[in-house]
């Protein structure tokens, strides 16, 4: 006779319905033999009071285990009955039902094979997501270089420009320009003073011979 | 088929079925009725029959003991079974079942039941969750690589712009040589 747990039953209920109908059983068969003593008891009592009666205690016994074997003869074919009734119709749950907090078996029934890819599909995402991550990173130092880069560059270019605002100022113009004039008229000038001092020469000369 | 859609198990104390009762319907009426076999298995005749000498002596008092017996042990019985209810919140119970039987009834396929080995069972109980974690990882990396490709093109434009000036500067720099 194979025993079927009912494990999904008590997975509902919180409890196993043999249990539960072994604890009827026991309940209800402790209230039958208690009935049965305390009718013995007070027909005891009631023949108390008949002191002339040949009705022994021994007799009352008798009796009272002749009524109560044939109750519970019939108390147990009733129960499992009942037992048979409740289990199959009330305290069971059905092949095909299956209960709402199972219904993610029903949704995602995942092989041991499917759920590792599911996994491993995981962890790849979140590595790609670390190296992006890292890559921005990176990108944003670059970011931050060049714009101290770029400062730098573009203070030297305004002193450039800066310069040539001076000269332009001053009415120079051309820095080189300039300074190539500045160049030429010193020569020119070098070339007067050495005439100049040539034709001195020339005239001390002529006093001396005077 | 569910609930009390299949028939009841020999003159026994099945209830006539009319249209699918709920458990707790059927409950109280298998109790019943086994209560009611039971009063009249242990009738009054067999009682005065067991208790002869007795009941010879005092027909009435046998009467009304019998009586007693009978009422007592059937409200014990209700009471026992009331409290079996209350501990195990059982109508609620049923009733619940009753309407998740009667959802599931156009499934012929046995349904799922949990195998046994808490591994096994536990995965598919992941499986949406990872779902989950899986399409927010695909979400924010999407994201992330959008922001770096910007972050990548501001970064290509900066360095044009810094060969320039290096340009620049150059050019002014051999303009006053």
């Amino acid at each position: 006779m194979s025993v079927n747990p009912m494990a999904y039953e008590a997975q509902f209920f919180g409890f196993t319905p043999q249990t539960c109908m072994l604890r009827i059983y026991i309940a209800f068969q402790d209230y039958l033999f208690e009935m049965m003593l305390v009718v013995e008891s007070v027909i005891l009592k009631k023949l108390d009071g008949f002191p002339g009666c040949k009705i022994s205690p021994f007799q009352i016994r008798k009796s009272t285990e002749k009524f109560l074997l044939f109750m519970k003869e019939h108390f147990d074919k009733l129960f499992s009955k009942m037992e048979e009734v409740l289990l199959q119709l009330v305290l069971n749950i059905p092949k095909n039902v299956l209960l709402p907090e199972d219904k993610v078996h029903e949704q995602y029934p995942y092989s041991k094979e499917q759920f590792q890819a599911l996994q491993d599909e995981i962890h790849q995402l979140q590595k790609q997501y670390r190296a992006e991550a890292s890559a921005g990173q990176a990108l944003r130092a670059e970011l931050e270089e060049q714009k101290a880069v770029r400062a730098e560059l573009e203070k030297i270019l305004q002193w450039f420009d800066g310069l040539e605002n001076i000269c332009r100022e001053h009415g120079t113009g051309n820095f080189k320009e300039s300074f190539a004039f500045l160049t030429r008229n010193s020569k020119k000038l070098q070339d007067v003073l050495k005439d100049v001092e040539e034709k001195s020469k020339k005239i001390k000369k002529h006093d001396q011979l005077l | 088929a569910a609930g009390g859609g299949g028939p009841g198990p020999g003159p026994g104390p099945g209830p006539p079925v009319p249209a699918a009762p709920g458990r707790a319907q059927v409950f109280t009426t298998v109790v019943d009725t086994f209560l009611e076999k039971l009063a009249a298995a242990g009738s009054y005749q067999r009682f005065a029959n067991c208790y002869r000498c007795f009941y010879k002596l005092q027909p009435e008092m046998t009467r009304s003991i019998y009586d007693q017996f009978i009422s007592q042990l059937q409200s014990s019985i209700k009471e026992e079974i009331q409290e079996v209810k209350d501990e195990g919140n059982l109508d609620v119970l049923f009733n619940s079942l009753d309407k998740i039987v009667e959802e599931a009834k156009n499934r012929e396929e046995p349904a799922w039941r949990p195998s046994g080995i808490p591994e096994e069972d536990v995965r598919s109980a992941m499986v949406p969750y990872l779902l989950k974690h899986r399409s927010y990882l695909r979400k924010v990396l999407k994201e992330k690589e959008e922001e770096n490709r910007k972050v990548a093109e501001s970064v290509l434009a900066g360095r044009d712009r810094i060969a320039e000036l290096q340009q620049l500067i150059e050019a002014r720099k051999h303009a006053w040589q």
